[in-house]
């Protein structure tokens, strides 16, 4: 009998099942990454940075969408309300007055990353929030930063106009900054984009460490070298980059799947914002470097006007961290590049449509 | 050259090489000793197959990363392929095999993990999902736990035949070990398997002996 294999072939289909819950069916598209390392080794156009084997540190998209939805969620709210409390004390006074007149909101959330003093700063995390007028539920949907699309004629911080071309979505940050990168993923997505914030990863670090820490609670002891994670099990006050590990780590907590790792990193957000509420009973020194640091991290440069921002902020503090959706803009292979990513128009017009109502 | 009606993987339009769907494995990977590019068409008849197996060995992060690895060695080794074998999967999931041991941790964390998994409350996705998953889901943790109990070797002989859909002599050549080795180590490896299962009839020891 074959029975016991018949069971571990099950198996096999029921984590396929899993993978495709996670990914939708089919390798993912980004598999066009590994595809590119293999066609720049055979074209040579990697031998002058084989030895770095061009590898990105694993994690860092996700940290992107967390320090986006954290921001959105938690930092903004704080950072304004705070702010405004400190600096101009005769505004109204009660923040939880009645609600302005809230209306649909899409903000563009732009991560970029620049420690190690990178050359150019680049939009390696974009993602589009769409706050529903309620905001009792956001839509957080992320755009892989090696989508090949229209950029947009735009401005040069040298003044210099740059022509309509085509490139690499991400590029549009770094050619005409923060309305460019709007204009591009606008155009990309048609959807019509109110504010865009840039953060910088980096502060994520700075913001737990200015928290005092965030407590989480380990089921069981971790030793993840990937991530450099390690904890005995129990509950823990972690900080720095023990906190960039334990929302990055994957395997070794939970069930080692992308919506184990999501929950985490809500239960993390939801855990820092529980902090930040509480600091400002109990600490109000502690939620001002908070507040400084949060502030440091983030560009609110842009189509953001202070007045949409303080809305923002009030409307936002009814959105339990856990009411996010997450999705990744749908993509297929390019179909003249098959290194490259392209829009898959008719799931992705089907995933935004809402952005539109 | 091959006319463009064989829906070339790589387009005549990006002036890439354009590669017969029906080129062997031997071919594509001879035609890439003189114009490498053509071995990118390796890439897109087999990343799908090898992401999908890694990705339940190691969790589809992993994958992603160690399938390019592979393409990369695969390539760098080309030019000692046998091109006497028009099937290159054999090879390529022996290559796959190695970097695999490699992460015996996350491995063995990801079984650990199956262990628990089912326990988990709020799955997102319609009813008959989870209805499903009840079924499959009752034997996970055995399963879980056999595998992660068996010496590497065995374990890569088994997970090769029931998830990578090598044949015996498949297998051999992935691990380039003979064919007898194989089915000795699959044996051994369900042997296990079925005792952590709880089977207790003795007949099914005997098979293949």
């Amino acid at each position: 009998m074959d029975d016991d294999l018949d069971l571990i072939r099950d198996l096999g289909r029921d984590l396929d099942r899993d993978l495709g819950r996670d990914l939708g069916h089919g390798p993912p598209a980004t598999l066009v990454r590994q595809r590119r390392r293999l066609t720049e080794a055979a074209t040579g156009a990697g031998a002058g940075r084989a030895s770095s084997r061009g590898v990105r540190p694993r994690g860092r998209l996700l940290i992107g969408v967390v320090a986006a939805v954290t921001a959105a969620l938690i930092l903004v709210p704080t950072a304004l309300l705070g702010r405004e409390k400190g600096g101009t004390p005769a505004t109204g006074g009660d923040s939880t007055g009645p609600a302005s007149a809230a209306r649909a909101l899409n903000v563009l959330v732009l991560g970029s990353d620049t420690r190690g003093g990178a050359v150019e700063a680049r939009s390696d995390t974009i993602v589009l929030l769409h706050l529903p007028a309620d905001r009792k539920k956001i839509t957080a949907v992320s755009v892989p930063r090696d989508v090949m699309t229209t950029l947009p004629a735009c401005r040069t911080a040298s003044g210099q106009t740059a022509p309509r071309s085509t490139g690499l979505i991400n590029s549009a940050f770094t050619i005409g900054g923060l309305s460019c990168a709007t204009k591009a993923v606008e155009l990309l997505t048609r959807v019509r984009i109110d504010a865009t914030l840039a953060i910088d990863f980096g502060g994520f670090k700075h913001m737990v460490n200015a928290l005092g820490g965030v407590e989480v609670v380990l089921p069981r002891a971790v030793n993840d070298p990937g991530s450099g994670l390690r904890l005995a099990a129990g509950r823990h006050l972690i900080r720095g980059d023990m906190a960039l590990a334990y929302v990055r780590v994957r395997h070794g907590l939970g069930d080692g799947s992308d919506l184990d790792r999501i929950e985490r990193q809500q239960r993390f957000m939801a855990a820092m914002v529980r902090r930040a509420k509480n600091l400002q009973t109990t600490s109000p020194l502690r939620l001002a470097a908070f507040i400084k640091a949060a502030a440091a991290s983030i560009d609110t440069a842009g189509p953001l006007d202070l007045g949409t921002m303080q809305d923002l902020a009030r409307s936002l503090e009814r959105t339990g961290p856990g009411a996010v959706r997450f999705a990744t803009l749908p993509v297929r292979p390019h179909p003249t590049d098959p290194n490259r990513l392209a829009i898959n128009e008719a799931s992705a017009g089907r995933l935004l449509a809402p952005f539109n109502k | 050259m091959v006319p463009a009606m064989t829906a070339p993987l790589t387009g005549a339009r990006t002036g890439l090489p354009v590669v017969s769907a029906t080129a062997t494995d031997a071919d594509l990977i001879e035609r890439s000793l003189s114009d490498p590019e053509v071995f990118a068409a390796l890439f897109d008849r087999y990343s799908g197959m090898l992401y999908r197996y890694v990705s339940k060995r190691l969790g589809s992060e992993v994958a992603e990363d160690l399938v390019g690895e592979t393409f990369l060695v695969a390539f760098s080794r080309r030019d000692r392929y046998d091109l006497g074998r028009p099937d290159a999967r054999p090879w390529l999931f022996g290559i796959v095999t190695k970097l695999v041991s490699r992460h015996h941790r996350t491995e063995a964390a990801r079984y650990r993990a199956l262990l628990r998994s089912p326990v988990d409350g709020h799955v997102e996705g319609p009813a008959d999902r989870v209805a499903s998953g009840v079924t499959a889901s009752a034997s996970r943790p055995l399963l879980a736990e056999a595998l992660a109990g068996l010496p590497r070797r065995d374990r890569d002989v088994l997970l090769l035949v029931a998830w990578g859909d090598l044949a015996y002599e498949e297998v051999a050549q992935a691990l380039g070990i003979p064919v007898g080795t194989v089915r000795s180590r699959l044996n051994r490896a369900r042997r296990k398997v079925r005792a952590v299962l709880g089977d207790t009839n003795p007949m099914n020891d005997n098979e293949e002996a």
